[in-house]
């Protein structure tokens, strides 16, 4: 009705918008180009600068490329506005090393701005400076940091402190003295501001150099409460760090008791320790899970993935903790200052300052001071959602270790309905550990609550916490098991309807949970079993059916009812056997078999009838596992079954009857074994890390220092080699491997068998040859020395067995004494390597030239960036070709002067190659030409001239060859291959079929029949070598039972990336039989994540 | 042109550098390992559109990894996005949202990551405090200042300045006169042109040289209750978390000592830094010179406390395929304060397909998640409050077996619950007069009653 009106409430609400954005860079950001931006560069008003500079803000920060502008607004950096300055700063920063060259145009502005007289501007121009990271200047930013360390203003001086990494960065290795001499300087400022950069700069430029903390310790631990709080969390670790290094572990500690409970039979001083646990008064046995806890303390020292890969070997190898190596807290100054600075630091606002000095007092304090961290933890769980799943997860450990100390705050776990679901799920672990007698009932009734959450992944979760409370304190198993009857009662799960997928699971953890807790002590909870039997009909879940039946079975003979009721069960279950699911048809079975075979005289002939109407249903079920047990029951019990039919059918000799006996026997009656703990193998790491939170070791983490290692003069070089030739912490010994190490990698050297059969050879385990290896670790079973002697003959075995392989003569005697057959050298297999050859112009299309390339595997005399590849050109016409000559396709525009390495262009780039002035028909010539790919991906567009005619060709480049061989051997190989786990790991698998040919082949000829091993193994690092510059570290060669089972086949090869030598390494693993085509893991170990991935993809496509 | 030759370019600066890509892979410099901390900070709208990037150190994040972060998002929901530490195929990623904005940091190095969590959140809320408030507008509209505010709060993955006083006086906030100034005069710099005093003091939270005509002081304490009731209507947990909260106004470099009634109430601390700690440990007195204006003096804990102002009553009872609810809010204990701001909030189970609520006083709104909110602000004085009404189930459902947890808020304002008082506070240097205020607010914090 009134058009106008509308219209004007429109404008109205825009206006509005318009007048509540007015001032703001709203319309800036908005539409960044709407005017052109360069000459408002080089306009003479700031205002106008700015304008630009925020327009070219805006659109880095929408994700578009601005670089372009780069030499304009490098321009303005001279200007005196310092909100020009500031922007152009942003710009510089963010764009300078895309465009180097240019960045250097600034630096002279920077210069004179450090010799401002405004402390903000000095400090803004050495935060860009060193901002900028190039080589070209790094001297002249190391002097301005070393100025500036000295300047008078405080923020000028943390400047310099935070500079100081960005230096470091360049890896330039004629300054890195300098950079920690600046360090050290900073360390010992008067502001605490400074002192908290200079730790972060310490711990990135130089964690190592204790003598620099040693010299300032007690001082930097009076000043911690006073540093920023970013700084103190910093130096916490770097004092922690310090102070084990320095002192090794504290006496008192919940880190020493741990160790000296595993060896409490041997340690001397141990008494000590005993008469201190009874005097505060806790039952060690009861308070701790010792393994569990001497492991984390392990894992903290050594890393987990260390330790718990040494701990898979057969004997752990303890470590021999001397009592030099720990030092008593109470007349230790220095682990007595550092506990007393960062008690405060529990009151500090920043959660992650309190989980840091919670940390320290974890590691360092006396036992019965440790309670101090439980309150300060507690309280950060309220700090915010994000870190408090952070902070459960550091509890976790805590927790798990020394379930006492959160014993009685157990009501800080009760679950919220806010919380997420890791959230929940970690309280529920935790309530679990943390339970006790006293606290239990409490425990036990949030549980009834959580039960009924909406939630039901976190109710089954529930579920499964209340078995585990009944696990560990069995005084409340009956409680909870008559809990979760009920549950299973509940007519949510018994009605009709259809349950949801969900609500299964509730029900199957349930019954799963009673069947754990039965199976402590089954006699004692019959009555239960008996419910559950009786509940049979009204449940409906195939996997709490499967799990009830198999009770059946299981504890068929226990108690008085089970054996009176058994008939009628089995008779219900065979009579529901048809429409049952097929996990619950083979439990059915399971039951009847063990049933049947325990009987004894009474009622035979009824189980009889039932177990044969069963068997015979199973071997016409649809489902082939069910008949296929439902076959072999039937034979296994054929003595049993007693139907005459069926003893036609098996012609059962005594002596066979026998044997199914007791293999029946042994199959349904191994109830009663213990079994042992399980090791446990959780992954631990320090408090507070990322690696804790994300259980694999991030790059970069670092475990504690190993106690004691530095001298007490805290002077840096001393400590290393004597930590090696002390050896308590390597646990195995490495001293022997240096003989074979010196051996050439090309002989045919040392055969080193690892042989877990004798108990000499224990100490061998780490000596490894180059080449060949032979590894046992896993799989060495009796039957696996016949291979062994297949490989070497039985004397040398012997002889090599005896052998110390210390003795200096050994690497010589044994290379005289080597056998012939098992062995590849490297020198044999390169003789065969036969790079591919890619056309690159046929003669059809270039008239009658015929140009042909190989990626080469020499390095390049021109820079150790480019790519050599060799070049056929032969003349198939019949005439004279002359004047050849292959270059850029639009070198015609632009003159390629590509070899100068100072060109940033970065596009591939061919060296320019000389001109073939002629060549004869028929004639062929080889020219290397070198080419800087850049690591680009893409084929090369080039262009052949010759005869004044060009022919555009395409040159593929061959990221194979973007490497080249890094030699090193397999130790090497191993330890870089553990720093480079994770994400700069990619694994991917294929078939690899190149050896079934050379096998058929093999076959041919029976003159000479070779290993298949070895074959496979030849094949594999053939194809490899072809097609890749690699260098082959070692071959592991599989000892399986089964002759031609070659799964466990490992060949390790390693290079570096040619243009900037990041270590690159690939593990071949095959998996099955010999002369079919193999399952082939590849794994490449590379910090460059997206090379290693196409390297990769590479690899796997040229082996399949 | 000429001085440029006095840096010779040698081969290995030959950077190279580029954006993204597919063929390009690998740049000279991007190998070298970078050791500092975080290294790119990304600010995502609620929709995922990457708002602003602030790359921190010389090894460049590529956008894409908000790309994967967000399709994480959408395939993994709710789960993902509580996640605060993820380890992507190539970072690892520290998120923390607030107000539908994503703060996403990368890392890829081991460093704490509760300091990358704190980190953010302090972002965010330097950001929430300067544009008073957070949402994609705006950020966008300011992020000049966002920008400024980043290059200077972390340098080289590092924190550097994270003091809002400090960052306040550096880089001017936008306000009404600032942005009418801008519109006048055209010039709108808001980066300050000196170095704000504080960053060489003793004390790096205050500037040095404040006068005020007036001086004045105001202490708030600002508690939140949390409470679990149990279905059977016992009380397990109940605490509060409060904050002494300080906004001063004071000339000069004052020293200020606060003292409680009742400090053993207190069952753990934390300070704001400018908290001696010697004080506190010997006499429980807490001894401080303040920043200028508002700030966080201390968060505290009580625990145990035995009393809650408000009961909840649910009962659900159920048969036949529909359920009857009735939740009754009332008075436990009387706070002497009126209690205000009251609703009830909660969550119907996802077998509920369809509800019929009335309440007898208040507002009652279910929304499209099925999260129900019953606004009640006051009790009446002449009757409870009551809501009622049915659930129908969903199709086959006879009755319900799960139950709803009904998160409680409400506000008592003049009273702090934990019973913590303040005793007095003194001023060590005394101006010429100093006006003190105090005033205390309870709040329903984590309150929750399960049926």
């Amino acid at each position: 009705m009134f058009p106008q009106f509308g219209a004007t409430a429109d404008t109205l609400s825009k206006a509005s918008t318009i007048m509540f954005r007015i001032g703001t860079d709203a319309h800036l950001y908005d539409d960044p180009e709407d005017v052109n931006i360069a000459p408002l560069l080089d306009s003479k008003f700031d205002s106008e600068k700015c304008e630009a500079l925020k327009r070219l803000l805006a659109l880095i920060a929408q994700g578009f490329d601005v670089s372009n502008f780069f030499p304009q607004v490098v321009k303005n950096v001279a200007s005196h506005s310092l909100e020009v300055k500031k922007l152009v700063y942003l710009y510089l920063l963010h764009y300078a090393q895309k465009r180097p060259n240019e960045a250097l145009l600034s630096i002279n502005s920077f210069q004179k701005d450090l010799g401002d007289t405004n402390p903000l501007v000095r400090a803004w121009a050495l935060r860009t400076m060193a901002g900028i990271r190039l080589h070209a200047i790094a001297p002249l930013v190391l002097v301005a940091v070393g100025k500036c360390a000295r300047d008078p203003s405080v923020y000028v001086r943390k400047c310099a402190a935070t500079a100081l990494p960005k230096l470091h960065d360049l890896r330039l290795e004629e300054l890195s003295s300098t950079i920690e001499e600046i360090v050290g300087t900073l360390l010992t400022d008067n502001s605490p501001a400074v002192v908290g950069a200079a730790a972060a700069a310490f711990s990135s430029v130089c964690p190592n150099n204790y003598s620099l903390i040693g010299k300032n310790y007690k001082r930097l631990c009076t000043i911690l409460p006073d540093v920023e709080e970013w700084g103190q969390i910093v130096l916490i670790g770097i004092l922690l760090r310090y102070a084990i290094a320095r002192h090794g572990l504290v006496r008192e500690s919940m880190m020493f008791h741990l160790h000296s409970k595993e060896h409490s039979s041997s340690e001397n001083d141990d008494s000590d320790v005993h008469s201190t646990v009874g005097k505060v008064g806790i039952d060690p046995s009861k308070k701790y899970d010792s393994e569990l806890a001497s492991m984390i303390s392990r894992c903290y020292i050594e890393g987990p993935d260390d330790y718990l890969s040494r701990s898979s070997y057969s004997n752990r190898v303890s470590l021999a903790f001397s009592g030099a190596k720990f030092t008593s807290c109470k007349n230790n100054e220095d682990v007595k200052i550092l506990l007393q600075c960062t008690s405060p630091l529990f009151w500090s606002n920043n959660s992650a300052v309190v989980l840091a000095a919670a940390g320290v007092h974890w590691i360092m304090a006396p036992r019965d001071n440790i309670q101090r961290i439980v309150k300060p933890l507690l309280f950060l769980l309220r700090s915010s959602r994000s870190s408090n799943y952070v902070v459960l997860c550091n509890i976790q450990v805590f927790a798990k270790a020394t379930p006492y100390l959160f014993a009685s705050h157990f009501e800080n776990f009760f679950i919220l309905s806010t919380d997420s679901y890791q959230t929940k799920a970690l309280k529920l672990e935790i309530l679990c550990t943390i339970s006790t007698d006293s606290s239990i009932a409490s425990i036990l009734k949030e549980f009834q609550d959580y039960i009924r959450d909406p939630d039901r992944k976190f109710a089954a979760d529930a579920v499964a916490a209340v078995g585990l409370c009944a696990l560990q304190l069995p005084k409340m198993a009956s409680t909870c098991l008559e809990g979760l009857l009920a549950l299973t009662r509940q007519d949510s799960f018994t009605s009709d309807v259809r349950t949801s997928e969900e609500e299964a699971g509730v029900l199957v953890q349930a019954i799963m949970s009673i069947k754990m807790i039965i199976k402590q002590d089954p006699p004692s909870h019959e009555k239960v079993i008996v419910q559950l039997v009786r509940n049979l009909d009204s449940i409906k879940v195939p996997a709490a059916r499967a799990i009830i039946i198999w009770m059946v079975g299981e504890y068929s003979k226990v108690g008085e009812i089970i054996p009176k009721m058994l008939l009628t069960v089995l008779k219900y279950i065979a009579w529901s056997f048809a429409s049952e699911s097929s996990e619950t048809k083979l439990q059915t079975l399971n039951t009847v078999a063990k049933v049947l075979s325990n009987s004894r005289g009474e009622n035979l002939e009824t189980l009889q009838k039932i177990a044969r109407y069963v068997l015979e249903l199973a071997e016409c079920d649809m489902n082939y596992v069910v008949r296929g047990r439902g076959c072999f029951f039937r034979k296994l019990l054929s003595c049993h079954l007693g139907s005459k039919k069926l003893e036609d059918e098996v012609i059962t000799s005594p002596e066979n009857e026998g044997l199914l006996n007791v293999l029946s026997e042994h199959m349904f009656h191994e109830q009663a074994i213990q079994q042992s703990p399980v090791p446990i193998n959780y992954r631990v790491y320090l408090p507070g890390s990322l690696s804790q939170i994300v259980l694999h070791a991030a790059p970069g983490y670092e475990p504690l220092p190993k106690p004691c290692t530095i001298l007490h003069d805290a002077d840096t070089e001393a400590d290393v080699s004597e930590q090696d030739g002390s050896g308590s912490f390597t646990g195995s010994l490495d001293e022997g491997s240096g003989s074979y190490n010196g051996s050439d990698h090309s002989v045919t050297s040392g055969g080193n068998t690892e042989s877990g059969e004798s108990g000499s050879s224990n100490e061998d385990e780490n000596i490894q040859d180059p080449l060949i290896q032979i590894s046992d670790e896993s799989h060495l079973l009796p039957a696996a020395s016949a291979d062994l002697e297949e490989l070497m003959s039985k004397r040398d075995l012997e002889t090599w067995l005896d052998d110390q392989p210390s003795l200096p003569n050994s690497s010589i005697h044994k290379e005289s004494k080597v056998p012939r057959s098992a062995r590849i050298s490297i020198k044999d297999i390169e003789k065969r390597v036969r790079p591919k050859t890619y056309e690159l112009l046929d003669p059809a299309n270039g008239n009658g030239m015929k140009v042909d390339y190989t990626f080469s595997s020499d390095v390049s005399n021109i820079s150790p960036h480019v790519v050599t590849i060799q070049a056929t050109f032969k003349n198939c016409s019949i005439e004279t070709i002359s004047n050849i000559v292959l270059k850029h396709e639009d070198s015609t525009t632009k003159p390629s002067d590509c070899s100068e390495s100072s060109s940033q262009d970065d596009v591939p780039a061919l060296v320019p190659m000389q001109e073939i002035t002629s060549l004869e028909p028929g004639q062929a010539t080889t020219e290397t030409i070198h080419v800087r790919f850049h690591h680009h991906l893409l084929p090369l567009k080039l262009v052949i001239y010759f005869n004044g005619k060009s022919f555009p060709v395409k040159l593929r480049p061959d990221i194979g060859y973007f490497v080249k061989p890094l030699p090193m051997d397999v130790e090497v190989f191993r330890d870089k291959e553990s720093h480079l786990p994770g994400m700069f790991e990619c694994t991917r698998s294929c078939i690899f079929k190149g050896h079934v040919d050379d096998l058929n082949k093999e076959k041919g000829d029976h003159t000479f029949s070779k290993d298949k091993f070895l074959v496979v193994c030849e094949s594999i690092a053939l194809t490899m070598l072809s097609n890749a510059n690699l260098f082959l570290v070692s071959v592991d060669m599989p000892i399986a039972a089964k002759h031609d089972d070659a799964s466990g086949l490992c060949l390790r090869f390693s290079s570096e990336i040619l243009s900037n030598s990041v270590p690159c390494l690939i593990t071949v693993t095959a998996e099955g039989i010999c002369s079919e085509p193999l399952n082939v893991a590849v794994k490449v170990n590379c910090e460059e994540t997206v090379f290693g991935l196409n390297l990769l993809n590479r690899i796997v496509n040229f082996l399949s | 042109q000429t001085k440029l030759l006095l840096f010779p370019l040698s081969s290995s600066c030959s950077a190279s550098f580029h954006s993204s890509g597919q063929t390009q892979i690998v740049s000279e410099q991007a190998i070298q390992r970078e050791e500092t901390m975080l290294q790119c900070i990304f600010l995502l709208s609620d929709s995922g559109e990457v708002m602003l990037e602030k790359q921190l150190t010389g090894n460049r994040v590529d956008r894409s990894i908000c790309v994967w972060f967000w399709d994480q998002l959408l395939s993994h929901g709710d789960s993902f996005k509580q996640q605060p530490v993820i380890a992507s195929p190539t970072h690892y990623l520290f998120q923390v949202v607030r107000e539908g904005i994503t703060f996403l940091a990368c890392t890829q190095v081991e460093m704490p990551p509760l300091m990358a969590i704190e980190f953010l959140c302090r972002v965010a809320d330097v950001l929430s405090d300067y544009l008073e408030g957070l949402n994609e507008d705006v950020i966008k509209d300011n992020f000049i200042i966002v920008y400024e505010l980043l290059d200077e709060m972390m340098d080289n993955g590092h924190p550097l300045t994270t003091e809002p006083n400090i960052l306040r006086e550096m880089i001017a906030p936008p306000n009404i006169v600032s942005k009418m100034l801008s519109v006048v005069t055209g010039n709108s710099s808001n980066v300050s042109e000196t170095l704000p005093g504080a960053t060489s003091s003793c004390v790096p939270w205050r500037t040095t040289d404040i006068k005020y005509a007036n001086n004045e002081v105001y202490v708030d304490l600002v508690e939140e209750m949390d409470a679990i009731i149990t279905r059977d209507g016992i009380l397990v947990k109940c605490e509060v978390f409060g904050e002494v909260q300080v906004n001063s106004h004071i000339t000069g470099v004052p020293d200020l000592a606060l003292s409680f009634v009742n400090p053993s109430v207190l069952d753990d601390v934390r300070f704001h830094p400018c908290v001696r700690y010697r004080p506190w440990e010997s006499y429980q007195i807490l001894s401080f010179v303040p920043p200028d204006g508002q700030f966080k003096l201390m968060s505290y804990r009580v625990r145990k406390l035995k009393s809650i102002p408000l009961y909840v009553k649910p009962q659900i009872t159920s048969d036949g395929g529909s359920s009857r609810i009735s939740v009754m809010v009332g008075i436990r204990n009387d706070p002497g304060k009126a209690i205000d701001s009251i609703s009830v909030q909660f969550q119907l189970p996802s077998c509920v397909s369809s509800t019929d609520l009335t309440a007898n006083h208040g507002v009652v709104n279910v929304l499209s998640n099925k999260t129900c909110i019953w606004s009640i602000d006051r009790i009446p004085k002449d009757r409870a409050p009551l809501l009622s009404g049915t659930l129908l189930l969903e199709n086959g459902l006879d009755r319900l077996h799960v139950f709803p947890t009904f998160q409680v808020g409400f506000r008592v304002q003049g009273v702090a619950l934990s019973g913590l008082q303040i005793d007095k506070l003194e001023l060590k240097v005394i101006p010429n007069r100093l006006y003190k205020g105090f005033r205390a607010l309870t709040r329903g914090g984590q309150y929750e009653v399960r049926s």
